[in-house]
Formats: structure tokens, sequence, C-alpha cells
């Protein structure tokens, strides 16, 4: 498809563009740069006080406290993107080479659990995972575990809501990514007497990079904000990132410190970010080539 | 040695089965929530008792959530309206013209959706409440809704841009040809022919909002969306209320996505059917 060259004279292009721009202008980039500012401020008395200094920093850096639960933040968003590119890649592959004809129907289903309410997801993993859940009631049902497993209120409880709740984005990246390879390359490759799994290694996994890629990305950052996983799932025993937010402002009140490790966090996110990118710019012509 | 014809057939069992395994996954809570919902019991322990209505009865009886309801429907409802609108210009202006500052712009505007919604809700927070001192005014359902626009704007913009990419040019410039002004060109031509992809980005736009709890639970002051009102019950104890509040949330949600992808791709394959053979 073509695209139409528009200067800023265009009152077209200023009426696409304006209400968006402005949007996203006010209520996002300012507010990080405001953001960006608290955290050179002190509190006193529960009061925020306009100064220019760096206790917050200095305190942060100091206390060994936070990052430990910043290293368990991150090192929580490293296995959930494992086990999630572990889940989504089959499923998105299946979805594109067997399950064709019910492809539809399966991404609706899966859109659906997508789009419905988190907190009464996770609420229902807490009835899965009871004690006296069913989790538990199905494994002394097959004669698996004669005592009651604990999950709920375990990392491991955690985990699972995370993974619940993030793998979605990597299969539909995997998906869109697969969806488009170009079956003739598949052909050729067999045609030229390549096994089936050496064309899968060879020639689809490559192909399917750039979606693997954004998919892992997007896990890895969304799961750096995981709140009511945490809270919910894992009964607050080992708190992520997201609990020492809240606690620096529902408990603490102080907003300098809750906006310094929002800053951190963000910090950890777009380094990722910047990394994987120069990673798949690095790795796959064909996404240069789309880039130029 | 193992044959070929079997070894492919282990490989289809074991893919078909991964896609099996991941419904059970996405369902287990769902579906456990929509059983609990019909329990005899008290306590939420399975298997279940009995079978009874007796919940539902309960939410009739004592209708305190529903102030909640009707402040996420008003919610989900403006920011529906305000992400799709948003959401279609800023997918038009992505896709279809080239201009100075689109990489910034697309930039920008696709940010949000790269953001854990709890650190969108608190730099939001921050920034309504350094606001909110100056001009004398305190977080609520509208600052909740502006929080919504932002984080949902990404979303919609992603699925009305896939509805632009496919789109046909030519007959614009059939319409144009044809005498017709810019705006009829929109109104005869652009809409109608993106018109699935904004019904998509409009239904997953509200559905977004709807179970939205993040951002409402940081920008929400002391209003109460549903998810927050659920948050706020489930942490002071479970109750069965809560799986039939579950429950009744389900079905209109699965209607409308249904509803939405039906659409999409019933429009899609009339595109198809239109487009010549390349």
């Amino acid at each position: 498809m073509k695209s139409q060259s528009k200067t800023w004279n265009d009152p077209v292009l200023v009426a696409a563009v304006a209400p968006l721009a402005i949007v996203m202008l006010v209520f996002f980039l300012v507010p990080l740069a405001m953001t960006a500012l608290l955290t050179f401020q002190t509190t006193q008395y529960y009061r925020l006080q306009w100064t220019w200094d760096l206790t917050i920093w200095t305190e942060i850096f100091s206390k060994p406290h936070y990052w430990t639960i910043m290293l368990r933040t991150v090192g929580m968003a490293l296995i959930c993107v494992v086990i999630s590119i572990l889940i989504a890649f089959p499923t998105a592959y299946a979805l594109t080479t067997r399950l064709k004809t019910y492809s539809a129907q399966i991404q609706i289903l899966i859109i659906f659990a997508f789009l419905t309410d988190a907190v009464l997801k996770t609420f229902g993993w807490i009835l899965v995972l009871d004690r006296q859940g069913v989790a538990n009631w199905l494994l002394s049902y097959l004669g698996l575990g004669p005592e009651a497993m604990d999950i709920l209120f375990t990392p491991t409880g955690t985990m699972i809501g995370m993974v619940y709740n993030l793998a979605v984005y990597p299969m539909f990246t995997i998906y869109l990514s697969l969806a488009r390879i170009d079956r003739d390359l598949v052909l050729a490759s067999y045609d030229a007497g390549a096994s089936r799994i050496r064309t899968f290694f060879e020639v689809t996994l490559p192909l399917s990079r750039p979606g693997l890629y954004s998919g892992a990305v997007l896990v890895f950052v969304l799961s750096l904000g995981a709140f009511l996983e945490p809270k919910v799932l894992g009964g607050g025993t080992s708190p992520l990132a997201s609990e020492l937010i809240r606690q620096s402002f529902e408990t603490r009140v102080n907003w300098p410190l809750g906006a310094a490790l929002t800053i951190v966090l963000i910090v950890i996110g777009a380094l990722t970010l910047a990394l994987a990118a120069a990673f798949v710019f690095r790795r796959t012509p064909a996404a240069r080539r789309e880039l130029a | 040695m193992m044959s070929q014809h079997f070894r492919n057939a282990v490989v289809d069992t074991a893919l078909v089965g991964s896609v099996v395994l991941l419904l059970l996954f996405f369902y287990a809570p769902i579906v456990t929530l929509v059983a609990f919902s019909f329990t005899s019991s008290r306590v939420l322990t399975f298997p279940i008792d009995g079978f009874s209505l007796q919940w539902y009865g309960e939410l009739i009886r004592k209708p305190d959530f529903f102030p909640a309801v009707i402040n996420s429907a008003t919610v989900a409802a403006v920011s529906t309206i305000l992400a799709t609108v948003l959401g279609t210009a800023g997918a038009i202006a992505w896709i279809r013209y080239r201009f100075r500052f689109q990489n910034l712009f697309r930039v920008v505007t696709f940010a949000p959706l790269l953001f854990p919604q709890l650190l969108l809700g608190v730099v939001m927070l921050l920034w309504f409440s350094v606001l909110g001192n100056w001009l004398d005014f305190s977080t609520g359902l509208a600052t909740v809704i502006i929080g919504h626009v932002v984080y949902i704007t990404p979303f919609a913009l992603v699925i009305v841009a896939v509805q632009v990419y496919g789109f046909d040019e030519t007959l614009e410039d059939a319409a144009r040809d044809a005498g017709a002004s810019r705006w009829e060109v929109f109104r005869e031509i652009t809409f109608p022919l993106l018109w699935p992809g904004i019904f998509s980005a409009a239904i997953f736009a509200f559905l977004l909002s709807w179970g939205n709890f993040y951002v409402s639970y940081s920008l929400s002051g002391t209003a109460r969306t549903l998810p927050i009102f659920v948050y706020s019950g489930i942490a002071v104890g479970s109750s069965p209320i809560y799986p039939a509040l579950a429950t009744l949330n389900f079905i209109p949600a699965l209607l409308l996505v249904g509803l939405a992808e039906f659409m999409r791709r019933r429009a899609l394959k009339r595109q198809n059917a239109a487009q010549p053979v390349s």
C-alpha cells in the first residue's frame, strides 16, 4: 500500500495527529518527567518539600533491601519469560500449521480469557490452588499426591499467575511472525532434501525470531510491574518491586521514594528494550530492511 | 527405526495437545469460578457440596456492588469512545501518511503498551496529585477515564492499523475522480471500509477498561470500579458471592468478543473476495 506524504500545513494531518499527540504529551510524557523530577524532592511530616537534593537516591543506593527485591523482581521476570515462551511457541506453531480450521474459534477463546477481569481470574486461581482447591483434589483423585500441595501463597503461586496473565502476548507476536512466513520457503527446503526437523530449525525458527524476541521483551517488561499476583497468590511472603512502590505511597506516604523506585523499574525495562532492539537489529536483516 | 509416519503423528499429537493444555490452563480459573458460583456451601472448597442458585439471590438481595457497576460502565463507555476515536485517527496517521516526526509520533503513541500498568498508574497519579494541589481537584472517575484512555488507545490503534494496512486506496481515488468531496470520500468509502477494525477496537477497548484493575487502582481516589470492589472484597476474605459476580461478568464479555471476531472475519472475507487477483 502506498502512503501519502503530508506536511504540517495540511489540516487533515493535524486533525489525525494532534489530539492523540496532545493526550500522550500531557498525560504520559509530562507525568514521566514529573516523576523523574519528584525523585529529587524530600518529604517532611508526610508533606512534599520542593527542593533539589539527592536524599532519596542515596537512600536507594545505600540500602541493599531495595536491591534484593529489585533483583528478585528481575529474576521472576526472567523465569516468567522462559516459561511463557515455552508455552507460547508450540501453541502458536500449532495454530498456524495444524489447527487452521479451528484457529479462529481458538483465538476467540484465548482473547476472551485475556480480556476478562484480572482480579476475578486471580481470585479464580485461589480457588484452584488452595489446599482444598481443585488442583489438590485432582492430584489426590489421580492418586499422585497423598498430601496436599502448598502452591498458594508461595512464589510458585505468583509465577503461575504471572505466566497466566502474560503468556498471551508472546503467543500473538509469535503467531503473527509464523503466519507471515512464506510457505514456499518451507517447501523449497523440503525439495532440497532437508528433513522436517532440519527445516524447522533452519527455516521456520530463524524466521520467527522477530515475534519470539518481541514477545519475550513484552513479557519481561510487563512482569516487572506484577502486583496482583504476588499480592493475592504469593500471599506477600516474597514481595516484588510493585509491593515496595505500593508501600512507599500508601504506608510511608513518601512520594519521592515511590517515584524513584518507579524510575528504577522503568530504567530496567527501557535498557532491556534497547538491548533487545539492538539484538534484533543485528541478527535479522529482514527487520533492518523493514525499518529502513 | 521409527517410521516417518509414526513420528509425524507424534509431533501432530504433541502440537494439538499443547493447544488443548493451553486452553485448559487459561480456563482453569474461569471454569472454577463458574462452578463455584453454583455451590450451596458457604466455604469455597472442592469438590462442591451441592447445586444452588442462592448466591445469585444473595447478589440481588444485597446489591452493594451496584454503584461499582455503574462507575465501571460509565468509565468503560467514555474511555471506549475516546480511545477508539483517538486510536483510529492515530492508526491512519501511522500507516497512510508520511510526515516529519512520524517516528517520534509512533514511539510515543505505542509506548504505553510497553509500560507495566502499575507504573503507568503511579506516574499518572503523581502528576494528577501535583496538578490537583495546584488546581484544587482530587482524583476520581475523571482521572480514571484519562488513565484508561492513555493505556487503551495503543491497543485500539494497533487493531485499527491492521485494518488500515489492508485498505485498498484505489477505491478512494475512484470516488474522488467521480467528484466526491474529501468528507464524502471519508464518510462513504474510508469509514465503512475501516469499520470492522474500528468495531473490534471498540469492543477490545470496552473490555480492557471494564476489567482494568491497575490503572483504576492508582487513579480512582475514593471512587470504586467493579475490579476494585472485588479486590477489596477478596482482600478481606473469600465469599461465594464473588464467583457468582464473576459468572455474570463473563457472559456479556464472551458474547462481545465473539461478535467482534465474527464481524472482523466476515469483513476480511469480503475484502479478499472483492480484491482482484494479483
